[in-house]
């Protein structure tokens, strides 16, 4: 009894200290889930039932999940949101980079003074390269220098902390006031980006109109020819892989499917001069790999293939790949497109950026590449960087290992939790993404190019009223987050421990 | 890596790449600094300027910075995001450490349970909740007020979860030895855990006010009255309103982006403490 009256009076504590904190969670986070889920089943909507036009609501059933998957619509926002995820394996490139500079020593071995003078005539050379090359007015190489000789003595005095805070920032402030301001150097006409493009593309037009047509056309099947290389090596890193344990046959299907994407896309797109250029490249492509896995095979070999640990690299490596490719096509069909480009009246212009159906896409992720950098992914694979033991550095002093193999062997797939991690989040979070831009820079257009899930939600709930199919928008998005958390439980933890 | 010893008289290899380290990592700053320094210097510009291809004014026009208080109610907005600010940051500080506590200190049957659902609250999606929780402060007429904007971000699983972490590191002993003294369950939350867990709270502080300072899609959605607007929403109607005058907009924009500059400046020790803390442990 008196055990029963102490557990009861543990209860009534523990649940008193609980109390303001569970009420707003019942108000503000379940009845709106059990509400939510419901909305999403139903045909809600404010334009039909209001308190004017007392219409019955009604409930659909699935219909709603219907109508938004036979929506093409749906689908080309989906593509969006996923257009927008191909920045991650360079957002969290470029953390792991400057997490690597931030933590080598900057000391220099004591000789600050010293130090600083050498960096500061480097800095002082690559800058005046820079104006040779061709920078505008003097005020503008004095506001360059003066920054650059600010940063350098602020680095030398202060070290880490000072770079590491100076990367911070644009991930710090992003929102709305960053979102404008790129809007602002975004402008096509007024602009400080085009601006300085300008006179750039009137020397590449002029280059461009005195050079013969197939010479130019020759870098079409140059980038192509890169792709290809690109495609067969992120094949056989794979294979590698597969044949070291390191990816199991399951885990590889999602890395596969990164990497033959572009041939893929291209062809299917139809874009002209690469329908053929994409079947060669695929089809050399997987010829190669069978070679390489018969003789693989070949050699007698056992191919413990059960684990899935290199999954979140391979991934990562994959979906680089896949960009680079993408980008390359693109670089190729610019080369082919250019002469006649040229040629045209008032020669080669600046993109329009936002306003523009085709870079709209990529000025949002260029801006995102800008926060991303120094963001929260950097702090944690500094944290991570100085758990790394010292004495297998040491060990791979003595093999003779060269910084690259240092960085691949050894601090790489000792990051690999931390990018595990890292990938899962930015994923999570890159499928919420993308509401503010649209809503601050381009309203979600030019026609839907911009347009994200999130946004969709917003202007189906809360511009258009269908509160109704909003919700069931807003439904599938959570299933695809909750498929790549499921996604971490499974191998999260495993790989962690391993 | 500092343990790779390299031993040399003079400049060693080193040096020079410690050099050559300073000048990548400058130049790198540099690029991630220009937007701001075109934010800044145009935000000096008189209107006549404002399109001209050279990033200096020729003539420095300062009273911008007062020019936009007249243009838009600025301070106003400030004010807003300020208050809404503080008290979603009070509110969720004080509910969160009594649930953390609840969660780390004190023994009941079904605790872990709770906390595994709380836990799971954290990977839902916010937009999930927006619409039934729009629909919600309509009910309840908060449409438009701030008590709308504050009371839906004042409950925070995160800020239990990142304060039970906190709060779990502080040794069992110190609860026995108080219970001993005689001292209630509240004493021992007010006068022992939340001093120790102070950089905790401090953590969770920083995090939700600039969280908050930040908050974009709730503001826009709930308030109608420009009075109301926060700074986000304030930015926005003042870029669609007058966005041609550029030079006033970047004064705001700066206006806007400096305060959460200096706040980092000062307290970024514990902010990056936090960011390490509660993702490692995640």
């Amino acid at each position: 009894m008196t055990h029963r009256k102490r557990t009861l009076r543990e209860l009534a504590t523990g649940l008193g200290f609980l109390l303001p904190n569970i009420l707003g969670f019942l108000t503000f986070t379940t009845i709106p889930l059990v509400f939510s889920m419901v909305l999403a089943f139903s045909n809600w909507d404010l334009k039909r039932h209001n308190m004017f036009k007392e219409e019955s609501i009604s409930f659909l059933g699935i219909d709603n999940f219907i109508r938004l998957f036979s929506e093409p619509d749906f689908w080309q926002y989906l593509g969006n949101t996923l257009f927008f995820m191909m920045n991650i394996p360079f957002a969290i490139g470029g953390s792991l980079l400057a997490a690597i500079l931030l933590s080598k020593d900057l000391d220099g071995g004591s000789r600050r003074a010293g130090l600083w003078l050498f960096a500061s005539a480097v800095m002082v050379a690559s800058l005046l390269m820079l104006i040779v090359v061709g920078m505008g007015s003097t005020g503008m190489t004095i506001l360059i220098c003066g920054l650059a000789s600010m940063f350098l003595v602020g680095g030398t005095l202060g070290r880490t902390s000072v770079y590491r805070t100076l990367f911070y920032l644009p991930h710090f402030t992003a929102g709305v006031a960053t979102f404008i301001l790129w809007k602002k150097l975004y402008n096509p006409y007024t602009g400080p980006i085009n601006q300085a493009l300008r006179p750039m593309f009137d020397k590449v037009t002029n280059v461009v109109v005195s050079t013969p047509t197939p010479m130019i056309q020759a870098g079409f099947w140059a980038a192509i020819a890169i792709a290809m290389g690109l495609l067969f090596l992120g094949l056989r890193k794979m294979a590698n892989q597969w044949r070291d344990g390191d990816l199991g046959s399951t885990a590889m299907v999602v890395p596969t499917i990164f990497l033959l994407l572009p041939a893929a896309v291209s062809f299917y797109n139809g874009w002209l001069p690469t329908q053929t250029a994409s079947f060669v490249i695929g089809i050399s492509a997987v010829c190669l790999l069978v070679w390489h896995l018969f003789g693989m095979a070949s050699s007698g070999q056992e191919f413990p293939c059960k684990k899935s640990n290199g999954f979140g690299s391979a991934a990562m490596l994959a979906l680089a790949f896949m960009v680079l490719q993408f980008i390359l096509i693109g670089l190729g069909l610019t080369a082919y497109h250019l002469p006649v480009n040229a040629a045209v009246d008032g020669g080669l212009q600046p993109p329009f950026w936002l306003t523009s159906v085709h870079w709209a896409k990529p000025a949002i992720m260029m801006m995102g590449l800008w926060g991303a950098i120094g963001s929260n992914n950097m702090l944690l694979y500094l944290a991570a960087l100085t758990n790394v033991p010292g004495d297998l550095y040491e060990a791979a002093d003595i093999d003779g290992a060269s910084r690259f193999q240092k960085f691949w062997n050894v601090t790489w797939p000792q990051l690999a939790p931390t990018t595990f991690f890292i990938v899962v989040m930015s994923m999570i979070h890159g499928l919420q993404g993308g509401f503010e831009m649209a809503r601050t820079m381009t309203q979600g257009g030019p026609a839907g190019a911009t347009t994200t899930l999130s946004y969709f939600i917003y202007t189906e709930g809360f511009e258009t009223g269908r509160l109704g199919y909003s919700s069931a928008v807003a439904w599938t998005l959570f299933a695809m987050v909750f498929t790549i958390t499921m996604f971490n439980w499974k191998f999260g933890n495993r790989y962690v421990n391993d | 890596m500092s343990t790779t010893k390299t031993y040399r008289p003079g400049l060693g290899r080193k040096f020079y790449s410690s050099a050559m380290l300073h000048v990548v990592l400058t130049l790198m700053s540099l690029g991630l600094a220009l937007p701001f320094a075109w934010m800044l210097l145009t935000s000096f510009k008189p209107l006549v300027e404002v399109q001209s291809d050279s990033w200096i004014p020729v003539r420095w026009q300062p009273s911008n910075y007062i020019e936009v208080f007249n243009v838009i109610p600025f301070a106003k907005f400030y004010w807003n995001s300020l208050f809404v600010a503080s008290w979603v940051t009070f509110l969720q500080v004080m509910t969160s450490s009594l649930a953390a506590f609840s969660f780390s200190r004190l023994q009941w049957p079904g605790r872990d349970k709770v906390f595994a659902l709380y836990l799971c609250t954290m990977m839902l999606p916010g937009l999930v909740m927006m619409i039934p929780n729009f629909q919600i402060m309509i009910s309840l007429e908060l449409v438009d007020t701030y008590t709308g904007l504050i009371l839906p971000a004042a409950f925070s699983a995160f800020g239990t979860f990142l304060l039970r972490q906190f709060m779990l590191t502080i040794p069992a002993s110190l609860d026995e030895s108080a219970q001993i003294d005689g001292a209630s369950k509240w004493r021992l939350y007010w006068d022992i855990i939340l001093p120790l867990a102070r950089p905790g709270l401090i953590t969770l502080t920083i995090f939700t006010f600039m969280g908050n300072y930040n908050s974009f899609f709730w503001p826009l959605v709930m308030i109608k009255s420009v009075e109301k607007y926060t700074l986000p929403v304030g930015l926005l109607f003042f870029d669609s309103s007058r966005g041609q005058s550029t030079h006033l907009l970047m004064a705001a924009v700066a206006m806007s982006v400096i305060p959460m500059i200096l706040l980092f400046l000062l307290l970024q020790k514990q902010l990056v403490k936090g960011i390490q803390m509660g993702a490692v442990k995640g």
